[in-house]
């Protein structure tokens, strides 16, 4: 591709992108502060060459399913080395289990998953502790669910004994009843003293998605010094301890560190991720939006194919008015009133498939976010 | 795409993992609940198997056969057993030494908190008499002409880290309970913007009902009608606030203003922790807050006050059962010093060392014994039913190679064990007469600790030529005193030295307590004193000739005076020389004595930016393979993709273009395979490669770069790239 090509099209899509423009250029500044001189120079540099830069799209990309299938059948290097040193590992459990039981809570970092050695160690040596595993890599864990959880397996215990000593604390509230995380939170921490029972928190990525916030690590620090319950967690971020302070580290969590590389790959932790040679490009934008597309009805189809139409034959406009549009489908009996419009807008602009942006000349345009040569793939597709 | 990541090691238990498929993508389950004791003990003793040098044989010990039916493998688990309890007795007894040297150093604050209380609470009574109706009467209230301030009293902490303090709130706490107080102890997370004002006086009123609220409406009224329950309205309500600073100004002004609106009712004070400096409240708080307020300021004793009494009541004092290695000495002094200077994270070291101790080093219990007044008679009744391979174990400890004598029996391994308690003992007292004089001239007892507990220092002292070396700098012609040139202890001599005689004196009335048990230096201390005693009526002539300012008339006494304070630097020379054996200097020193330096400070400080990353940079060092046998610095198809990928990125500046990487990391999987080919000594990857169609090898290398990215973006090394730059990805650790 021609770099003065190059260039239009880099200037169209920054054009296309306004609204995100600023967040980005925060992050840009972000970068110049945190990086020192020498480096900010090496950004500019390369924000220069820019234009010379090769792109991912010259990489000859395959098939997303090919990729997907290859990715989800790829043999691991190394297996036997990694099992051993996995297995090298167990020879450790006791030790993991002394510290445990001296209070200290395990956080177990170095490369590569964790999650089978840390079950493993859980099933094989943590047998007199209940263990609750937390999925902290799933940005979809609820702590209010866990603590309950942890609360109820408390409570039971709490209830057993109270049923055969004296029945003091009987009018303590169930854990029915707790509302917010932190009452759940400080009921266990009531509790916690009068169970005879030990659970043991086993969080897969305590710096996970869902547990990264302060809150949740707050409510973590909180459960973890209570006098029944222990910690087993693992991190896999290099600025994980970031997450805590000092109060957390010698008082709450009482971390004693191990450097535990496992090298087995992250697949559970990782499939959520977008894959690099795949989500980037608009080979896959322009997917996305055919699939959107073919879930409409024919005539909504007919409506963007119209809006299409009009940004390919002018690239140099900023969009399509919307009273022109609806002019344009009505002749076509498209549409039968601007309501009818509107909810095809509506529509399309959920699906991020059409932007509303502000004309030159004051009044309000509509325009497809997708550069001239995606769109013209999209409608030779939408048959 | 849910599928369950197998590592090898699990593999073989298939059942579980295909139970385990179904959790992965949950966000929480129950791995398993707790089982009866008697499977636990059985389960743990198996996967201890082979931990621990020499303890591989089951032990036919009578108490084995008692505490277990089967023979296998019980020995572990008894062990186990016997380490534990001995770290918990240890750490229990070196636990109440802290809390009770921590207690000891604040009781002075504490009891001028509880005065200062009182004393307002007596005025407070003495003009206001209220019946409970008046209290629970909804306001205004008609004496309430009077001033509404809280007595407020600002304790600065002098620390810029918060976490000592907390501790020492709640001591404080504890103290005032103990003396007729309600106590409310509030931290910075009571009195933030999302709770607001609400949430404070929640956790006020959760904290003083000893029960809880029930739904009860989070009020003022609520907290008055508690206060009029019997036996209550005689007591002050104190609410401390440990870190103000840390609190949101609005929520803690508005909780103020609230809380004197009711001041006249419920006798209620203010006990704030300030970290900086006392203007802090002022240039925080609301003025309509502050008004509200009658403060008075408290100081707090600093960090290295603390660090000294604990030196001296836990390393020094308690040292017989368990102490530290010079290594882990000196690398403890440079954590407090150097890594945040907190006595919290200093004792959560020293309970890691203790752990580890017990942990690591097998025969470790026998230092329990320690404790007991009949040691010697514990540890030959132990001996005797001590299996014979714990005892090769303690015949194996390095500190036994050398020693002969040992290899005579029981007998004379005991005798070692008590001879190692007496030098220790020995030891604590010599050091505790260093620390005397440490006292008087301010130096640091960490100091003087690790240099005391520093084997070649006595190594050095030992020979005879060595120590007029060793202690020329202490001699009193040298002028050498540049604290950097010159050993601590050798300051402590020189300290010596130059004490006037009424310090001295002070001096040996202290030595003659701590040197009770060494009968030899004793003597010497008694006739020291009198030997001053007979300077001291000198001392007023000395005095008044001061006054006149004529040197040299003094000279004369200042001569005499002079000749005891050398003398008294010599009898500590000559107890260093002949009582301060450094605990790594002894027989069988492992079984107290925690060495390993390393394994502290790994379990310390993970340090996992500059750990991930050289994993990655050497995962050959991990993965033993023969592969990387040849040379371990290029790269290979056969490495770790990840692996391959970061060391790629090495070459890349601030952000790294993707086109370019990938085609480097298809180069290094396609072209030196071709090269390992050529070699015919196949990587294990390539051995197991089938001929591809290119399209597939063209897949499997994109999905190897996916996989590798996805990996260096969990572990954070790499930033996205962004819309505005969509072929760029950013690094973001540089360096280790």
């Amino acid at each position: 591709m021609a770099p003065k090509r190059k260039k239009v099209e880099v200037e169209e899509e920054e054009a296309r992108a306004q609204v995100e423009v600023e967040e980005e250029d925060e992050e840009e500044e972000e970068l110049a502060f945190s990086r020192n001189y020498f480096l900010a120079k090496e950004v500019g540099s390369a924000s220069g060459k820019r234009s010379a830069a090769r792109k991912v799209s010259e990489i000859n990309l395959v098939d997303d399913q090919l990729l997907r299938a290859s990715l989800s059948e790829l043999p691991t290097k190394h297996e036997k080395e990694i099992g051993s040193l996995l297995e090298s590992y167990k020879g450790l459990y006791s030790n993991w289990l002394f510290e445990l039981r001296c209070g200290f809570g395990l956080l177990m970092y170095g490369f590569g998953s964790k999650k089978a050695l840390l079950e493993d160690f859980a099933s094989s040596t943590l047998t007199s502790y209940t263990v609750v595993v937390i999925n902290g890599y799933l940005a979809s864990v609820n702590l209010k669910q866990v603590m309950t959880t942890i609360a109820e397996i408390l409570w039971e215990h709490y209830k057993c004994k109270a049923k055969t000593s004296t029945g003091k604390k009987q009018q303590t509230q169930l854990p029915n009843g707790l509302k917010s995380v932190d009452d759940i939170v400080t009921f266990i921490v009531d509790i916690s003293d009068d169970c005879n029972c030990s659970v043991c928190l086993l969080i897969h990525n305590i710096d996970g998605p869902a547990l990264r916030d302060p809150d949740s690590q707050q409510h973590l620090a909180r459960v973890s010094c209570c006098s029944c319950i222990c910690l087993v967690a693992s991190i896999d971020h290099v600025n994980a301890p970031l997450l805590w302070d000092k109060k957390m580290v010698y008082t709450q969590f009482k971390w004693s560190w191990h450097h535990v590389p496992t090298f087995v790959p992250y697949k559970v932790e990782g499939l959520f991720n977008p894959l690099i040679l795949f989500s980037s490009g608009h080979v896959q934008t322009t997917k996305t939006a055919l699939v959107v597309l073919q879930s409409l009805t024919p005539n909504a189809q007919s409506v963007f194919r119209v809006l299409a139409e009009f940004q390919l034959a002018n690239e140099k406009e900023e969009g399509m008015h919307v009273s022109e549009l609806y002019t344009k489908c009505r002749e076509q009996f498209l549409v039968s009133s601007q309501v009818t419009l509107n909810a095809h807008l509506t529509e399309f602009k959920d699906h991020k498939l059409v932007k509303m942006r502000r004309h030159s000349d004051g009044q309000d345009c509509l325009h497809i976010p997708l550069p001239t040569n995606a769109l013209e793939k999209l409608l030779q597709e939408l048959v | 795409m849910a599928k369950h990541q197998t590592s090898p090691q699990s593999a073989s238990s298939q059942g579980a993992n295909s139970q385990d498929a179904n959790h992965t993508l949950e966000p929480f389950f129950i791995l398993h609940k707790a089982q009866p004791q008697a499977t636990v003990v059985e389960k743990v003793s198996k996967s201890r198997k082979g931990r621990k040098k020499g303890i591989e044989s089951s032990p036919k010990s009578p108490e084995k056969s008692k505490r277990t039916t089967s023979d296998e493998q019980p020995s572990n688990t008894l062990y186990e057993q016997w380490w534990f309890k001995a770290f918990n007795e240890i750490w229990s007894l070196i636990q109440s030494s802290i809390e009770g040297v921590l207690r000891d150093i604040n009781l002075k604050l504490f009891n001028e908190v509880l005065q200062w209380i009182e004393d307002s609470f007596s005025e407070i009574k003495s003009n206001v008499k209220l019946s409970s109706s008046e209290i629970l009467q909804p306001y205004p209230l008609l004496a309430d002409t009077l001033c509404r301030k809280i007595p407020t009293a600002f304790v600065l902490t002098k620390n810029a880290e918060f976490v000592d303090d907390i501790q020492t709130f709640c001591d404080l706490g504890s103290h005032l309970k103990a003396n007729r107080c309600h106590v409310a102890n509030m931290s910075a997370l009571d009195f933030s913007l999302k709770f607001g004002i609400g949430g404070s006086v929640r956790s006020l009123l959760r904290q003083l009902h000893s029960e809880p609220l029930d739904g009860k409406i989070a009020d003022m009224l609520t907290l008055a009608k508690w206060y009029c329950e019997e036996e209550k309205n005689d007591k002050p309500i104190v609410v401390m606030i440990d870190d103000m600073e840390c609190c949101n100004a609005d929520v803690l002004g508005n909780f103020i203003t609230m809380l004197s609106e009711w001041v006249m009712k419920i006798p209620i004070f203010f006990i704030m922790g300030v970290a900086t400096t006392i203007e802090a409240p002022k240039n925080m708080l609301p003025s309509d807050a502050l008004q509200h307020l009658n403060p008075s300021k408290l100081t707090l004793g600093t960090p290295s006050d603390r660090m000294n009494s604990l030196v001296e009541s836990v390393l020094v004092e308690v040292c017989y059962c368990f102490s530290l290695g010079h290594e882990v000495s000196v690398f403890l002094r440079n954590y407090f010093l150097r890594h945040d200077g907190t006595i919290t994270s200093f004792i959560s070291a020293l309970k890691l060392a203790c752990s580890k101790h017990f942990s690591l080093e097998s025969v470790s219990f026998l230092g329990l014994y320690m404790l007991d007044q009949d040691s010697e008679e514990r540890w030959s009744e132990k001996f005797v039913y001590l299996p014979e391979s714990m005892k090769r174990c303690v015949l194996n400890l390095h500190s036994c190679k050398s020693e002969k004598n040992l290899q005579g029996g029981v007998g004379s391994i005991v005798q070692q064990l008590s001879d190692l308690k007496a030098s220790q003992r020995f030891w604590s007292s010599v050091v505790l007469c260093l620390f005397e004089v440490a006292r008087y001239s301010k130096m640091q007892f960490l100091d003087i600790f690790c240099e005391a507990t520093d084997p070649k220092m006595y190594c050095m002292n030992g020979s005879e030529n060595s120590l007029k070396k060793h202690f020329r700098c202490g001699d009193k012609n040298s002028t050498a005193r540049s604290s950097s040139g010159v050993g601590s202890i050798t300051r402590v001599i020189h300290t010596i030295r130059e004490m006037p005689v009424a310090a001295l004196s002070n001096l040996l009335d202290k030595w003659n307590n701590h040197t009770e048990e060494m009968t030899e230096i004793n003597e010497e201390v008694k006739k020291l004193q009198s030997v001053l005693a007979s300077v001291d009526e000198g001392k007023v002539y000395e005095e008044n000739l001061h006054n006149i300012r004529n040197r040299k008339s003094v000279s004369v006494i200042s001569g005499k005076r002079n000749s005891a304070n050398e003398k008294v630097a010599m009898l500590l020379d000559a107890m260093i020389r002949k009582y301060m054996k450094p605990l790594e200097c002894m027989t069988l020193h492992e079984i107290i004595c925690f060495r390993d330096v390393d394994v502290l400070q790994s379990g310390l400080i993970g340090d996992p930016r500059k750990t991930i990353q050289l994993d990655l940079l050497k995962c050959h060092s991990y993965l033993s393979c023969s592969c990387f046998s040849s040379d371990a610095k290029n790269l290979s198809p056969s490495m770790h993709d990840t692996s391959i990928m970061y060391k790629l990125a090495q070459e890349f500046g601030d952000v790294i273009n993707l086109y370019e990487w990938y085609q480097s990391f298809k180069t290094v999987l396609t072209s030196s395979s071709q090269t390992s080919r050529k070699r015919g000594r196949p990587s294990p990857a390539s051995k197991k490669a089938k001929p591809l169609p290119p399209s597939e090898t063209e897949a499997l290398i994109q999905a190897r770069f996916c996989g590798a990215v996805t990996e260096l973006q969990i572990s954070g090394l790499l930033r996205m790239p962004t819309k505005r730059r969509p072929d760029f990805i950013q690094r973001i650790a540089f360096g280790l």
